[in-house]
C-alpha cells in the first residue's frame, strides 16, 4: 500500500533530494576544474587542509543547523543551508518578514513565511552577484573605495542594532541578562568575543533562554 | 587534461569557469523559484492572504539587498588571489563569507599570487568546497530526526506557553552576542593583514595582526537600533504603513551611511 505522506514528510523529502544534488553540485566544480585542467591536488596538503578546517567548521555547521532550523522550518532550512549566508542574511531576513506577517514559529502559516522569505532572499542575492560579476569592471573602484569600506566593514552591526530594537523592545525583560553578559564578557575578554561570534551566539542563547525561563516561571513577564 | 597550459592565472580566470560559475548560479536559481512556488501553494492551501505573501516578498527583497552587496565585496576581496569565478560559486552554494576566508586562509598557507602554481588552486578550490559542507550535511541525515524529537514537542502547547516564548529568547540571545562583539571591538580588535586577497603569515607561521580597537561598530549598531525607533514612530503617527517593508535596509543603511561619515571624520 502506499504510504501517504504528510506536507510537512513530503516537504522534508523535496529538501532531501535538493540537498543531494546541491551537494554534488557544489563538489563538482572542483572535480571539473580537476578534469579540465588536467591537475589534481596535493592531496597530503588536502588532507591537512581539511582537517584543520572541518575542526573549526563541523561544529559550527551542527550548531547553525540546531540553533537556525527552528527559525526557518523544514523547506526552509534545507534551501538556506544550500544557499549559505545563514547568520548575515537568511535568519535575519526571515525574522523581519516573521514580524511584519506577524506568525508564529511553529505553525504551517511561518513555514510558508520562512520559505518564500529565504527563496526571494536568495534570488535576490544571486541577482546581485550575477549583475556584479558582469559589472566588475565599471563598479570594482566604486565598491573598492576607502570611503565606502567601513559601511561594509559593519553591516552587520547595521543588521543586529536594527533587528534588536524590535526584539529587544518587545520583550524587554529577557533582554536583561543577555545584554549584560555580552557587554561583560565583551569589555573582560574582547579578542574572545569577536574572535568566536559562533560560540558567543550559543553561549548568549543559553545565558538568555535560562534567564527567560526564570522570569517566565515566577511570571515576572 | 583538455587545457594545455600550466599558467594559473589563465586557469582562475578561464572562460569555462564562468561558465561553471553560471551554472552553480541557474541551478540555485532554479531551486529557489522551485521551492518559492511550493510556498506559495502551500499559502493558497492554508487561505492566507495575498497581502502576507506580498510582504513577505518586498521585505525580503529590500532586506537582501544591501548584506548581499557585502557578499559581492567578499568575491571582490578573494579575487586578488584567486580570481573573480571560484569566490563566486564559493559564495553562491554553502559558502558565508566569514567561513570561506578562513578557509582560504588555512588551504593557501603561505602562497601569495606570485607564488601560486596550478596545483594550489585546485587544492584550495578542493578544501574550500569539501570543509563547507558539515551543516548541510549534518541537516541532511539528522534535521528531520531532530525536528521530531525536539522541536515539535517545543513549538506545541498553548498560547503563552515558555516554548513560544523560546524562539524569541534564543533570537534576543543571538542579537546580544553581535552587541557584545560590536562592545568589544572597542577594547581590542586584532585585524588579520590581508594582502591579495589572503591572510599574511609571518616566519613563524603565525597570522601578521594590527590592533585596530574601534567605536563605529557600537555606534553603528545603535544608531541603526535608533533609526528603526524613529521609523516606528514613523509608521505609527504618520500611518505610513507602506514604509514597514524597508524599515529594516534604511535603518542599516542609516547605520552604515553613520560608519562612513565617521571614516570621512577620520574615525574607523
Amino acid at each position: 500500500m502506499k504510504k501517504i505522506l504528510s506536507v510537512n514528510d513530503l516537504m522534508h523529502r523535496r529538501g532531501r533530494i535538493f540537498m543531494v544534488i546541491g551537494l554534488s553540485v557544489m563538489l563538482m566544480v572542483p572535480i571539473l576544474i580537476w578534469l579540465i585542467s588536467g591537475v589534481g591536488p596535493d592531496g597530503g596538503k588536502l588532507a591537512l587542509a581539511i582537517l584543520g578546517l572541518s575542526l573549526l567548521f563541523l561544529p559550527g555547521g551542527i550548531i547553525e543547523v540546531i540553533t537556525y532550523a527552528p527559525f526557518l522550518g523544514t523547506g526552509a532550512t534545507y534551501l538556506a543551508f544550500i544557499t549559505g549566508n545563514l547568520v548575515n542574511l537568511k535568519i535575519p531576513c526571515v525574522m523581519n518578514a516573521r514580524e511584519l506577517t506577524k506568525t508564529e514559529i511553529g505553525t504551517p502559516e511561518n513555514e510558508v513565511v520562512a520559505l518564500i522569505s529565504v527563496a526571494v532572499s536568495t534570488l535576490t542575492t544571486v541577482s546581485i552577484m550575477t549583475v556584479g560579476v558582469i559589472l566588475l569592471i565599471p563598479l570594482r573602484p566604486v565598491l573598492e573605495a576607502p570611503i565606502l569600506q567601513p559601511a561594509f566593514n559593519w553591516v552587520v552591526s547595521a543588521l543586529f542594532g536594527a533587528l534588536g530594537y524590535k526584539y529587544y523592545l518587545r520583550n524587554p525583560k529577557f533582554a536583561i541578562a543577555p545584554i549584560f553578559f555580552s557587554l561583560l564578557l565583551g569589555f573582560l575578554a574582547p579578542a574572545f568575543v569577536y574572535g568566536n561570534v559562533l560560540i558567543v551566539v550559543v553561549i548568549m542563547a543559553v545565558v538568555s533562554v535560562l534567564f527567560a525561563k526564570l522570569i517566565y516561571d515566577r511570571k515576572w513577564v | 587534461m583538455f587545457l594545455a597550459t600550466n599558467d594559473v592565472s589563465l586557469l582562475k580566470e578561464a572562460w569555462w569557469m564562468y561558465l561553471l560559475g553560471g551554472l552553480v548560479t541557474a541551478f540555485i536559481i532554479l531551486g529557489s523559484v522551485y521551492f518559492g512556488i511550493k510556498g506559495y501553494q502551500q499559502a493558497k492551501e492554508l487561505k492566507m492572504p495575498q497581502a502576507t505573501i506580498k510582504k513577505t516578498v518586498i521585505s525580503s527583497i529590500s532586506f537582501s539587498v544591501l548584506p548581499s552587496i557585502g557578499i559581492f565585496i567578499g568575491v571582490i576581496t578573494m579575487a586578488g588571489l584567486l580570481g573573480i569565478p571560484l569566490p563566486w560559486i564559493r559564495l553562491s552554494v554553502v559558502g558565508a563569507l566569514h567561513y570561506e576566508l578562513m578557509a582560504v586562509s588555512v588551504a593557501s598557507e603561505g602562497i601569495t599570487v606570485a607564488t601560486m602554481t596550478m596545483e594550489n588552486f585546485v587544492t584550495i578550490a578542493f578544501a574550500m568546497t569539501i570543509s563547507i559542507m558539515w551543516g548541510g550535511l549534518f541537516a541532511l541525515f539528522f534535521f528531520k530526526k531532530y525536528q521530531a524529537k525536539v522541536l515539535n514537542k517545543v513549538t506545541s502547547g498553548n498560547e503563552r506557553s515558555f516554548g513560544k516564548l523560546l524562539f524569541d529568547a534564543v533570537f534576543i540571545g543571538m542579537i546580544s552576542a553581535y552587541l557584545g562583539d560590536a562592545f568589544a571591538k572597542i577594547f581590542r580588535y586584532d585585524t588579520k593583514v590581508v594582502v591579495d586577497g589572503s591572510y599574511v603569515i609571518d616566519g613563524q607561521g603565525n597570522y601578521v595582526l594590527e590592533d585596530n580597537r574601534t567605536f563605529v561598530p557600537i555606534i553603528v549598531f545603535l544608531s541603526a537600533m535608533l533609526f528603526m525607533g524613529f521609523l516606528d514612530l514613523l509608521i505609527k503617527k504618520a500611518k505610513l504603513k507602506w514604509l514597514e517593508n524597508f524599515q529594516l535596509a534604511l535603518s542599516m543603511l542609516f547605520g552604515m551611511t553613520i560608519a562612513v561619515l565617521l571614516g570621512i571624520g577620520g574615525i574607523y
